[in-house]
């Protein structure tokens, strides 16, 4: 290799920053914004586009939803309307399946098999090479499974099986921390073993990965730093572990967004409000609440065995509202109770009232 | 040693194997890392730092023995740590500005006293169990520095390249594939924060600054440590001669990096400033420069230490030590002097030998040096500030990292139960106490199993005369730990509004 004079290396640093800027500047002119970034779908991103046409689309929906069952709300991440409709029709029988489906007694991965089967099988969800974020609760790196403080790790482990045999690419968990390092969190809480073996990965949330991002239909949070991954997935999978929180009273499905965001202190004035405000723009597509262990006092971080309760039981669904719904029920508390199921329910998120869902239940043999 | 074997190479490729070896050993000194009995091994080669803790402490650590064999090596080969292992050495190499020197005299032989009388400080000030001086080490310098501005200061500009080639969209993938590599291994999830980092980069961009006056001016001039490894020289076996060949060509003298091959005696030298970096031997054209066995000491030279000098360091070390034990510079009961767990004020002042391990270690940047929390005599020890970062309820790497037991190493359990401090809530800037608004955070965030903070429910009076309910914050001092983790995430702008102070048993 021949050396350089300083003059020829200043040349080409020149050079080579002049294509990293114009790249960026034509890719800034591509698609910055909410309107279907063709550019920068066909660059290497496939998945960027569909996010942002499936939130558009869905922009109109929430005023059809409180009409319609949650069918048409059944595939908000699909990347296109026709796409949509035809995988819905396919994978469901002329009944459709039900809104909410709870499963009771039985191992943690079999409750997630049979909730899942019974929502219209994983299929429904996952088309073949698409990429899923699960996002259970790993709040903190204190405590084992055990203590309820975070997502029971067969749980996750039971859905990335699932997504994996539905024919996805990559299945990625996460989760930020609050109190403790993420690494020692994926650790202690024994996810990372069962999603390691399941053919999941785990990944650290990066620092420069949350952008600010609009809130289209936020009512006071209007825009906020989200995880990018989390807004460009083919699905996400929302899986909250039930428990109690001094504020929010519970923490469930909603409540486990904040970690897909940067300033959570500066969420808790007008908490209930704003978790639904993110969770309009989050949209995950599914929804599996793990009530196996329970934590009823002393949450979210826990520590004390006297205050979990094991109810061996999982929720899952399509809407968000309906399963924070159901599982307000599961600590004796009305949904309506729940700030956040309050203005999830206004909002046109989904859906609280219980009576007129079509809820499945399975008891499963131990 | 006959002409023909490349030994400036070896020398170098041992200096860079060296310098690769240690800063292997800090990039994977954070929790999570190597085994702390490995990532202690370069305090515990230092034997200024085994010494003066020894003296110190009036405790015998068995990994202290490690230094032994920098001892020995000098006993047979001279200050050979200095040229070919000290990594500050050979950052003072590779940053020599050889160009950028101004050919002109040297500083006059008299200032290579300078670092005896600073050793013999040091030595006499650890009798009186003060380690303050120890933040003149060379490798707590370099440690202290690498934690607390350089390793931050790569992850920053890291973050910022990612920052900006991650917008480009084609390169998404690529900067995620390279984070991954990165994080958590050799950079943490998120960035660490200390105060007065440039302070730090400052006192090593000053020595090698000072380079530009003469090379390896640190070691020749103000190196404690080699000035220790230099009088242990002065009776090594195998010393630097030069034989009848000589031409008396100069050609040695001018590359000599340390200045101490004399012209004028014969192009003699002074083993105890000769780093055994055999630049000399190289550069003879005659085969003049061998490295013989010697059984008898070599000679006193004028700047070597003599009575007066030692006795002058035992006054300034009492004069010292007193006046910085004395009320006029002692803060040391400042109500937020915040130690890390299990440390005790008295012992951790004679023990700590101011490396920054365990800041190093610290997942949250909780642990910082401390400037004026521990007043002159606790400069650069171990301080938690827990506005800057919480004491993890997950972690205990601090004591495990430690390589004098300066902290004790708890085990997780112990140190879950440690008490280092308690919070009070301060009712004027807390949102629910002083603007009636729901705000929880400290609550939501203590990792005490039954929650050191409790939520009483009230009903309470705007200033607007409207009546509401609101939860306000109390903290159940007995079950309060002092980890900080409130005061770290309290939502209040600048000083929190729940803080935590020192414990009162702690003096």
């Amino acid at each position: 290799m021949s050396r350089l004079t300083r003059k020829q290396f200043f040349n080409r640093l020149a050079a080579g920053l002049g294509v990293l800027g114009g790249g960026w500047l034509l890719s800034a002119c591509g698609g910055e914004e909410t309107a279907t970034p063709t550019a920068t779908e066909a660059v290497s991103t496939p998945t960027m586009g569909a996010a942002a046409t499936a939130t558009a689309g869905e922009a109109t929906a929430p005023a059809t939803a409180e009409v319609q069952p949650s069918a048409a709300e059944g595939e908000p991440e699909a990347p296109a309307p026709t796409e949509a409709q035809a995988s819905s029709a396919t994978a469901t029988p002329s009944a459709g399946p039900a809104d909410l489906v709870v499963a009771r007694g039985g191992e943690p991965e079999e409750l997630v098999r049979q909730a899942m089967a019974t929502l219209g099988g994983m299929e429904r969800f996952v088309q073949p090479g698409y990429s899923v974020i699960i996002k259970p609760n790993i709040c903190v790196a204190y405590h084992t499974y055990e203590y309820a403080a975070t997502t029971n790790p067969w749980v996750v482990a039971g859905l990335v099986k699932l997504c994996r045999q539905a024919g996805a690419g990559r299945v990625r968990v996460m989760d930020n921390p609050f109190g403790g390092t993420p690494e020692e969190a994926y650790l202690r809480s024994g996810i990372q073993e069962q999603v390691q073996a399941a053919g999941g990965e785990m990944e650290i949330m990066s620092q420069f990965k949350f952008l600010p991002t609009e809130i289209p239909e936020g009512r006071d949070l209007r825009s906020c730093d989200i995880y990018d991954e989390i807004l460009n997935a083919d699905l996400v999978i929302d899986v909250p572990i039930a428990k109690h929180h001094g504020l929010a009273r519970l923490t469930l499905a909603m409540k486990n967004l904040m970690g897909v965001i940067r300033d959570r202190p500066a969420m808790h004035s007008n908490l209930g409000q704003r978790l639904a405000d993110l969770a309009s723009r989050v949209r995950p597509g599914l929804i599996v609440v793990d009530a196996v262990r329970v934590l009823t006092a002393n949450g979210p971080t826990g520590g004390n065995l006297d205050d979990v309760k094991k109810l061996d039981t999982v929720i899952a669904s399509t809407d968000i509202v309906a399963a924070d719904s159901y599982a307000a029920t599961l600590f004796g508390k009305e949904p309506m109770e729940l700030d956040y199921v309050r203005a999830g329910t206004e909002m046109g998120l989904g859906r609280s009232d219980l009576n007129n869902l079509r809820i499945e239940e399975i008891l499963l043999g131990t | 040693m006959r002409r023909g074997i490349p030994w400036v190479r070896i020398r170098r490729a041992v200096q860079g194997l060296a310098l690769v070896a240690f800063l292997g050993l800090f990039v994977w000194s954070r929790r999570g890392g190597w085994p702390p009995s490995i990532v202690n091994v370069p305090l515990r080669l230092d034997p200024l730092a085994m010494l003066t803790h020894l003296l110190s402490s009036r405790t015998v650590l068995v990994g202290s023995s490690v230094a032994l064999a920098v001892l020995l090596l000098t006993l047979v080969r001279g200050r050979m740590w200095c040229g070919w292992l000290c990594p500050l050495g050979t950052v003072l190499d590779v940053f020599s500005w050889n160009r950028w020197r101004v050919k002109k005299q040297p500083p006059p032989e008299s200032l290579r006293k300078v670092k005896y009388s600073l050793l013999l400080t040091i030595v006499f000030a650890a009798l009186l169990t003060n380690m303050t001086l120890m933040i003149f080490d060379p490798l707590t310098i370099l440690f202290r520095t690498l934690s607390v501005s350089v390793w931050p200061a790569v992850d920053q500009m890291v973050t910022a390249v990612e920052l900006a080639l991650y917008r480009v969209p084609v390169l998404r993938s690529g900067v995620s594939t390279f984070d991954g590599l990165l994080r958590p291994t050799a950079l943490p999830a998120s960035p660490a924060f200390y105060r007065y980092s440039a302070l730090y980069a400052g006192f090593l961009l000053g020595i090698l600054a000072l380079n530009l006056v003469a090379p390896r001016f640190w070691c020749r001039y103000l190196c404690p440590l080699g000035a220790m490894l230099g009088s242990l020289s002065k009776v090594s076996l195998k010393r630097r001669e030069v034989n009848d060949q000589c031409q008396q060509c100069d050609l040695c003298a001018r590359v000599c990096p340390t200045g101490t091959i004399r012209p004028d005696e014969g192009y003699a030298s002074d083993p105890g400033e000769c780093t055994v970096c055999l630049n000399c031997m190289e550069a003879c054209p005659y085969g003049a420069i061998e490295f013989p066995f010697h059984l008898s000491p070599a000679g006193w030279e004028t700047y070597d230490p003599s009575r007066r000098q030692a006795l002058m360091a035992f006054g300034a070390a009492i004069v010292a030590v007193a006046l910085a034990r004395s009320g006029l510079t002692a803060l040391r009961d400042h109500s937020r002097l915040i130690r890390p767990p299990g440390a005790r004020e008295n012992d951790l002042l004679s023990k700590c030998i101011r490396c920054g391990e365990c800041i190093r270690a610290c997942p949250t940047s909780a642990i910082q040096p401390s400037v004026t929390e521990s007043g002159l005599e606790g400069a650069w020890t171990p301080v938690l500030v827990p506005r800057l970062g919480y004491c993890d309820y997950s972690c205990h790497a601090c004591g495990q990292v430690c390589p004098v037991q300066a902290i004790p190493p708890l085990s997780l359990e112990e140190k879950r139960q440690q008490v280092i401090g308690k919070a009070y809530i301060d009712e004027n800037r807390c949102i629910a106490w002083a603007d009636l608004k729901p705000c929880i955070v400290c609550e939501e965030m203590c990792p005490v199993p039954d929650k050191a903070i409790k939520l009483e429910t009230v009903e309470a009076v705007t200033p607007d005369g409207d009546t509401v309910t609101v939860q306000r914050p109390r903290v159940v001092r007995e079950r309060c730990i002092g980890c900080g983790i409130c005061e770290y995430k309290c939502p209040v702008n600048g000083e929190a509004a729940i803080r935590v102070y020192a414990p009162p048993d702690v003096s």
